[in-house]
């Protein structure tokens, strides 16, 4: 098919002439996976408040029958510790995504800040030193700095949203600089200054408003891989410890007795990947709706 | 529109880029440029890797050795991780130190950290040498493929599949394949390490595999996209008018020129693999300097951790800058200021 | 309906272009016609100008001429352009490659993104040259010098070995052109070649142009918006709107007396003639955009000399008015000395 055709007009018409129905253009343009997504994500948090709410049992209790299959009254079974895992898995849901969460936020709003202060500064030495620290720690895989940081602050949830505070904020400052310094050379800033505007009304409704826009394209991939990295910690044990129910030690402590017991691991697993996989859906929906404006 | 600086018919090479602007640079020149600023952040990397045990909210000592130590124990400890003078002897000491060969040694087990290294960093590098190699080699033909193959559906397919791909965790994803290859079928090593080459592979394969799941569906799509765009470029039309065919043609028309974009993902996809080499190592039980990362961090066993943050920082520094040039290489449109 | 071909130089005749229809198959039964029956020959050793607005047709026509339809997802759905014995609207693939940048060589528009970026400007002429066949190394090297030079670029051993992107617009699209002439092609296209460049640089392009033409006795197909430029350069012309030719004949000729009321006002409407300090002169409404064709004449609309007749029935067809001079005005004869 294309080896041989490679170089002759027969491929030029890659995207072929017959063009699609109106149906197919809504998958085009990133509809489909939009609502996926964000169904897949409600679904996960109604879940989430539900299930606790109304189960008969608690994530900690235990009814000492560890490894018990997926049955009619616990349909994920239970855990090597008797506990039952329907209720741990989905009691995670607003640890995993709140954490992450925040994970985001804060470095978000450091970043924003300190990026666009950057761009607006005068001072080349600000911007030097400042910058190359920025450069610095964006150089480190964020896991690993986090892993380095905890080291100090000792394991758990909030050593871990501490340490992304303190080195995710880089990432988003990098990125507001670059935008910010764009947006600035706009015609509408310099247009907003000759009609005497004061500095503080063209920084937060102009210049503000649109470097978050960009910024927070980026929060959202971010935010998937935030939730990657608390459950990777917890996994290494070094986010959430022991009893806490977080996906990410849940398939920890299933390890082990993997091959015996598959659910206390693959449920967690799924749970996991369900809201990866809603964000990236939500994500790549969103950019696509956006480059169909634009074109 | 630019005044014209000519006036003969004949156009000469010597001013090439008549009052386009400044003389361009050489190829030399931009490498040079660039090795240089990967310098300057090299050593912001060794900053932030020294700052990283002095940003302890408490004080690190007493943090490793809990509250009740002997005075005498706290003021050695204190002595042999250098806090005990003033930030900026300490960075001196530090820095000479490096210059030296000397990253201090482990509080646990007394080695040098640069021993440990010299034991553990190459199995790091041979897994992340092999998991480039294999994302390499499995995203640009699939990219290319989606691409120029007219099967309606497939984009949307691609993407989608991609989609889920990029957002799968790689540990959980490293345990069921584990579990899959190693136990199941038997054809993975559930534990154990040859370092040489080639029997590391039958080691390697593995996780090099699983960080593919992660990474191809990342860089095939920027590829992809990145090739679309240049099929509308009038240069290709060119190309099949003048008759160029076959792997040419793919090489030169369709792959080089689209390779520019995935440049600056290249730089930010090092750093997330080699992030994800930790928890691999840990996985699959290799012997890496991952894996000492996480044993040293539940020791607290601080030189160690310095030392490998160290490694870790300057090795994507090192392996960006690679990828920059390669790619500038391929592409002279490539800035790589 | 078609135009007769020139009974005295039958022989001088490259290209043959009939009643050519050339559009778009949206759906299964949905067709989008751009070209609406092109008429016009293209002699030997001549520079034929094809002039129109934006959305008149003419790139249309120019990309079926080198078989590159396909690129804007276009197809000819009837009419012929026979070359040389063959019919280049109906000939497969396999067919093309052997004429296309063979028989009949391509400039294209954007020197910018017209050479290829990442590949020395020596090695894409080489290609060009060799066309996929192994031939010695020297002697494609020794071509490529010597058709750098015919381009009238200096120090060639040094360009040779430089990228695009190192290159004045100018020098690259003489690049361009010595790529486009490596086979030795009866029939040269050039899309508006010199888009972006400067007006000095134009000229000398065209310059080299008209050389083609005279030392290689090659002819020049030059698409273009630009009346003025097709008036200074080109020996013969063709005039498209809306999807159609409504004038063709020899410069002088439809200088001196213009038999279309579209020539008429794209003359009056020229820069170069316009009066400092008086309005532009514009031709006033817009072309009707493709699909949305109205009955009988389409300029009738924007035309100055519209008569009842001219909006209904078809479209009017290419006859020849006077010798070697076609007109699709119903009223071409009325127009007659009433021009520029």
């Amino acid at each position: 098919m294309t080896l041989i055709s490679a170089g002759t007009a027969d491929w030029f018409d890659v995207e072929g002439t017959v063009p699609s129905p109106k149906r197919a253009r809504r998958l085009k343009d990133g509809t489909l996976g939009l609502i996926v997504g964000l169904s897949m994500l409600i679904l996960l948090l109604l879940l989430g408040i539900l299930v606790p709410l109304l189960s008969p049992y608690s994530i900690d209790e235990s009814i000492d029958i560890p490894f018990l299959p997926p049955n009619g009254t616990f349909w994920f079974g239970t855990d090597g510790l008797g506990r039952d895992v329907f209720v741990r898995v989905f009691s995670a849901v607003y640890l995993d995504l709140g954490v992450a969460f925040l994970g985001v936020l804060i470095p978000f709003a450091i970043g924003t800040v300190v990026g666009i202060g950057l761009a607006v500064s005068r001072s080349k030495v600000l911007n030097g030193v400042v910058g190359s620290i920025i450069d610095g720690i964006n150089a480190f895989p964020l896991l690993v700095l986090a892993i380095a940081l905890i080291a100090l602050l000792g394991p758990g949830l909030q050593s871990v949203v501490i340490a992304l505070s303190l080195t995710n904020w880089a990432r988003y400052a990098r990125l507001a600089r670059t935008r910010a310094q764009v947006v600035k050379q706009q015609g509408y800033i310099e247009a907003a200054q000759t009609l005497g505007y004061s500095k503080p009304r063209i920084l937060f409704k102009h210049l503000v408003p649109n470097v978050s826009s960009e910024t927070t394209a980026y929060a959202l991939s971010d935010l998937i891989l935030v939730i990657l990295l608390i459950a990777g910690l917890s996994f290494l044990g070094l986010g959430a410890q022991p009893p806490t129910a977080e996906w990410g030690a849940m398939i920890s402590d299933g390890r082990a007795t993997l091959q015996m017991a598959w659910w206390p691991v693959i449920f967690p697993g799924l749970a996991l990947c369900w809201a990866g996989v809603s964000l990236s859906f939500i994500a790549e929906g969103l950019t696509r709706r956006e480059r169909d404006v634009k074109s | 529109m630019t005044a014209p600086t000519h006036s003969a018919e004949a156009e000469s090479p010597s001013e090439p880029t008549h009052g386009d602007g400044p003389r361009p640079q050489s190829a030399g020149e931009k490498i040079l440029r660039r090795t240089g600023r990967a310098i300057i952040v090299a050593f912001w990397v060794m900053v932030v890797a020294f700052m990283l045990i002095r940003l302890s909210p408490g004080d690190p000592v007493t943090a490793a050795l809990g509250g009740e130590a002997a005075p005498e124990t706290v003021a050695a400890l204190r002595k042999t991780l250098g806090l005990d003078v003033d930030p900026f002897t300490q960075f001196w000491q530090y820095f000479t130190g490096l210059f030296h060969g000397d990253l201090g040694q482990s509080l646990i087990s007394g080695v040098p950290v640069t021993e440990m290294l010299r034991t553990n960093l190459p199995v790091t590098l041979w897994l992340i040498l092999t998991t480039v190699t294999l994302t390499l080699v499995i995203s640009i033909p699939l990219a290319m493929v989606i691409a120029l193959a007219r099967i309606p559906g497939l984009p949307y397919i691609f993407r989608t599949l991609t989609a889920i791909g990029l957002a799968l965790p790689s540990f959980l994803v490293a345990l069921l394949l584990l579990y899959q290859f190693g136990l199941v079928w038997g054809i993975a090593p559930i534990f154990g390490y040859d370092p040489t080459f080639p029997a590391n592979m039958q080691y390697l394969w593995l996780p090099a595999l699983v960080n593919c799941v992660v990474l191809v569906p990342v860089l095939s799509r920027v590829l992809y996209s990145s090739i679309l765009d240049t099929l509308d470029e009038e240069f290709v039309e060119t190309g099949v008018i003048r008759g160029v065919r076959s792997i040419r043609f793919y090489w030169f028309y369709v792959l080089r020129p689209s390779l520019a974009p995935t440049v600056v993902l290249l730089s930010y996809v090092m750093g997330v693999m080699v992030g994800s080499t930790v928890i691999l190592e840990m996985i699959f039980a290799l012997p890496g300097i991952g894996r000492e990362l996480v044993t040293a961090v539940t020791m607290r066993d601080y030189p160690v951790v310095q030392g490998i943050i160290l490694v870790f920082g300057v090795l994507v520094v090192f392996l960006s800058l690679l990828g920059d040039i390669i790619a500038s290489i391929l592409d002279p449109r490539v800035k790589l200021s | 309906m078609s135009a007769s071909a020139e009974t005295s130089s039958s022989a001088n005749v490259l290209v043959e272009i009939r009643d050519l229809v050339i559009g778009i198959q949206r759906t299964r039964s949905d067709r989008l016609i751009i070209v609406d029956s092109a008429n016009f020959d293209i002699k030997r050793a001549e520079i034929l100008g094809l002039v129109g607005e934006s959305g008149s047709g003419k790139t249309m026509v120019c990309r079926s001429l080198i078989g590159t339809l396909k690129r804007r997802s276009a197809s000819i759905f009837g009419g012929s352009i026979v070359f040389d014995g063959m019919d280049l609207a109906t000939i497969d693939e396999r067919k093309w490659r052997t004429v296309r940048g063979n028989r009949i060589g391509y400039v294209p528009q954007s020197a910018l993104t017209g050479p290829n970026p990442v590949m020395t400007v020596g090695k894409q002429i080489a290609e060009a040259v060799r066309r996929n066949r192994r031939r010695s190394d020297k002697n494609v090297r020794g071509r490529v010098m010597e058709l750098l030079d015919l381009v009238h670029i200096r120090r060639p051993e040094i360009v040779y070995d430089q990228y695009p992107f190192q290159l004045s617009g100018g020098m690259r699209q003489r690049v361009m052109i010595a790529a486009a002439i490596a086979q030795d092609p009866d029939i040269v296209v050039a899309d508006e070649p010199t888009t972006g460049l400067d007006v000095t640089v134009q000229a000398e392009i065209m310059k080299l142009l008209r050389e083609i033409r005279s030392e290689f006795n090659m002819s020049v197909v030059l698409v273009s918006h630009d009346l003025a430029l097709i008036d200074e350069v080109c020996d013969r012309l063709v005039v498209m709107h809306a999807g159609t030719c409504v004038e063709v004949g020899s410069v002088s000729d439809v200088a001196r007396e213009p038999l279309h009321p579209y020539t008429i006002a794209l003359n009056r409407s020229r820069i170069d003639i316009a009066t400092p300090g008086a309005p532009l002169v514009t031709i006033k409404g817009n072309p009707p955009a493709v699909g949305e064709w109205p009955a009988g004449c389409r300029f009738a609309e924007r035309c100055d000399f519209v008569q009842q007749d001219c909006t209904i029935g078809p479209n009017p067809p290419l006859l020849e008015v006077r010798k070697g001079h076609w007109s699709a005005c119903l009223h071409a004869d009325a127009l007659g000395g009433s021009g520029e």
